[in-house]
């Protein structure tokens, strides 16, 4: 196991994976920003590093000094925590060489996973549908016209590199295809560096299920079953669950045994996800592995009661796993909400400011992950993430019943939440029937959704 | 507070209860907090309050370790009217700002203080858009702070007593074999070294202490050599 393990990321996951630590008895050092002096995981750490000004590009992005910060700390490992470093190949090699350890896959496998349309085709090699999409990369707008006729409209672009929604654009028409291609481009050049686009095939009506997956050194693998997180507005997702409503029993196995046999065979390492989108029908599509610790691990955790992150660093130490799949079982229904600084009657507007109080909710089944405290400044410089509410219950009613509790509680004063559109959602028939689509919120529209749940 | 029609008689009254706020009462009460082992002074006169707590850091940079925080007695920031609203409690600070601007600015000047010389590190870092310190007051810092996270290095011809000018190098910060420069924030004297060489360091401490030169010489000449040369 590590001696000491170097905290490069800021917020709740900074928190978490400090918890994390603790539990393993593990030294941590939190680094971060001048504008996160104040935060929580910086008051709690016993040690805390400042690596940089507000701007991340020269803080959490900044590979020299989040390894610089490391070495002088005396850390013999690095958790990039999600999003930042979590999935930069190069930054995973930097540390190596530092004869330090990242914490997430080993840099060759970040490599081998690192082009989602690469990967794509390495799974499907290995037993996983997939969506119908381009032969490889766009070489220019006339390659992406011409795929676009072969596939069929609608269609999704979508950048080779990275996540979270940015560079993806859906297009009905060959006009639209080519009047977004620059925009997808430049956005995908300056989130991840890299303006490599491919297209897919755009399914209407479906649903977006990913599977957990942990595999350790040795080839030893198991799934932690799935999660849906259809619940999206402009691909971010808002609201994570699992098990999914919309597969059955029967149908969740074969999905998680088949991601987990294919992952293995391809040489995945570490804790993972594969995302799948459903259709109507139940026919699920590999789309894409993140290959770190998500948001929405927490779901995972109340269901079968593994703490990822633990199992994650210990995954990175060479640990053996130490169970089997036989040892993973799924108790019950959890729900997470992701609690914003977002207002949803101003198009999600990203807020910022001090927050003034701070109630979290409680009780059986109730977890919140959360930085908040009364008198936190939330700054204006990163995502707007300020917690995630997690629900437990022996099935779904029961969790929603504790939702609809906990979210009544949750006081955040100060500065503007999403917390409306989860109370809207809890009282959508759509929702409340496990029939949510990940287009649903942008199509209805967000305000007509939220005036719909008023009147109800 | 002052309300937000005021007239131009209010405001330059307004501005002169600032003035005397920052340049009397100010220094009075980060002193008075600095002995005193307070967490917060507040004092209320008119219109206007004055806070001033001690968490610190803020501006200065300095090394946060969770459990020597209470040892700390750094002069924080000070709030008029809406807390944490605030200007820095530092001298030429004179109009009162946005809490998120002020709060910022002030955090970001040891950053914004570190000049040309700075080599910059990460990826992107050429393009920084050098966000929220562009309007932040010239405040005058008599530290030299570290622009980088690593090992300290003085140059060996900046000893204290040394004239130096703004933006001489004072010595560097080795972050992963890049050297990034320390250099002094005014025109001055070379003062005491708040940490060792090769002693690791966190960006934003403070570093080397820089005397101003005044008019009198009395604070510059302690080791002779830099004012007479000048």
């Amino acid at each position: 196991m590590f001696r000491k393990i170097l905290i490069a990321n800021r917020g709740e996951i900074a928190l978490r994976i400090l918890r994390a630590c603790r539990t393993l008895g593990v030294e941590a050092v939190v680094a971060y920003s001048e504008a996160d002096r104040e935060s929580l995981p910086v008051q709690l750490a016993d040690e805390a590093i400042c690596i940089g000004p507000a701007d991340a590009k020269r803080s959490y992005l900044s590979a020299p000094a989040v390894i610089s910060a490391a070495i002088v700390t005396g850390c013999d490992a690095i958790h990039p925590g999600y999003g930042f470093l979590s999935e930069d190949e190069g930054f995973a090699d930097v540390v190596r060489a530092h004869d330090l350890v990242f914490i997430g896959p080993p840099s060759s496998v970040l490599e081998r996973f690192a082009s989602k349309e690469s990967t794509r085709r390495l799974l499907a090699g290995h037993g996983l549908p997939t969506i119908p999409g381009s032969n490889g990369i766009l070489r220019d707008d006339a390659h992406a016209l011409a795929e676009g006729e072969r596939i069929g409209y609608p269609l999704l672009i979508k950048p080779a590199a990275g996540g979270g929604g940015k560079g993806m654009r859906m297009v009905r028409t060959p006009r639209e295809l080519e009047a977004s291609l620059n925009v997808c481009r430049s956005e995908a050049r300056a989130a991840f560096g890299d303006d490599s686009l491919y297209l897919e095939r755009w399914l209407d009506e479906n649903r977006h299920v990913e599977v957990q997956v942990a595999v350790d050194r040795y080839g030893h693998g198991i799934h932690l079953g799935e999660r849906d997180c259809s619940v999206q507005r402009r691909h971010q997702k808002i609201l994570e669950e699992a098990p999914t409503p919309a597969l059955s029993e029967a149908a969740r196995l074969e999905l998680c045994e088949r991601a987990v046999r294919a992952v293995v065979a391809a040489g995945y390492e570490n804790v993972g996800t594969l995302e799948f989108l459903v259709d109507n029908a139940g026919n699920f599509y590999f789309i894409e592995i993140n290959c770190r610790i998500q948001v929405e691990h927490p779901v995972t955790e109340m269901l079968t009661g593994i703490d990822m992150v633990a199992t994650q660093i210990r995954i990175a130490a060479g640990e053996p796993l130490g169970f089997s799949q036989a040892d993973v079982s799924i108790r019950g229904h959890a729900i997470e909400f992701r609690i914003n600084a977002e207002d949803p009657e101003r198009d999600f507007r990203p807020s910022a400011g001090v927050v003034e109080r701070y109630l979290a909710p409680g009780g059986p089944g109730v977890r919140m992950d959360s930085h908040l405290y009364a008198g936190y400044e939330v700054p204006p410089y990163y995502d707007s993430l300020l917690g995630k509410l997690i629900v437990w219950g022996a099935n779904r009613d029961a969790a929603i019943a504790r939702a609809r509790v906990a979210l009544d509680e949750l006081v955040v004063d100060g500065i503007v939440t999403n917390v409306a559109i989860h109370k809207a959602l809890l009282s959508s028939e759509v929702f409340l029937d496990g029939k949510f689509t990940t287009n649903l919120l942008d199509r209805v529209g967000s305000a007509a959704f939220l005036a719909a749940a008023a009147r109800a | 507070m002052p309300d937000k029609e005021r007239s131009a008689e209010q405001r330059q009254l307004d501005h002169a209860a600032i003035d005397r706020l920052t340049d009397e009462l100010l220094p009075a009460l980060v002193a008075k907090l600095g002995d005193s082992g307070l967490g917060e002074i507040e004092v209320r006169e008119g219109a206007w309050r004055v806070r001033v707590r001690r968490p610190g850091g803020d501006g200065t940079g300095q090394t946060r370790r969770a459990g020597d925080r209470a040892s700390r007695a750094q002069p924080g920031h000070a709030g008029h009217g809406h807390p944490p609203a605030g200007f820095e409690g530092h001298r030429s600070s004179k109009e009162p700002r946005e809490s998120r601007e002020s709060r910022v600015s002030a955090g970001s000047q040891t950053n914004g203080s570190t000049p040309a010389g700075l080599i910059p590190v990460g990826p992107g870092a050429e393009r920084t858009e050098a966000p929220p310190q562009e309007d932040a007051p010239a405040v005058e810092r008599t530290v030299a702070t570290s622009p980088a996270v690593g090992v300290y290095q003085p140059r060996s011809d900046a000893r204290p007593g040394s004239r130096v000018r703004a933006g001489d190098r004072l010595g560097a910060v080795d972050m992963l074999g890049i050297p990034q420069e320390v250099v002094a924030p005014i025109d001055g004297i070379v003062g005491a070294s708040l940490v060792e060489p090769g002693q690791a360091v966190e960006y934003g401490q403070e570093l080397v202490i820089v005397e101003p030169v005044d008019e009198a010489g009395s604070s510059g000449g302690r080791q002779g050599r830099g004012n007479r040369e000048a």
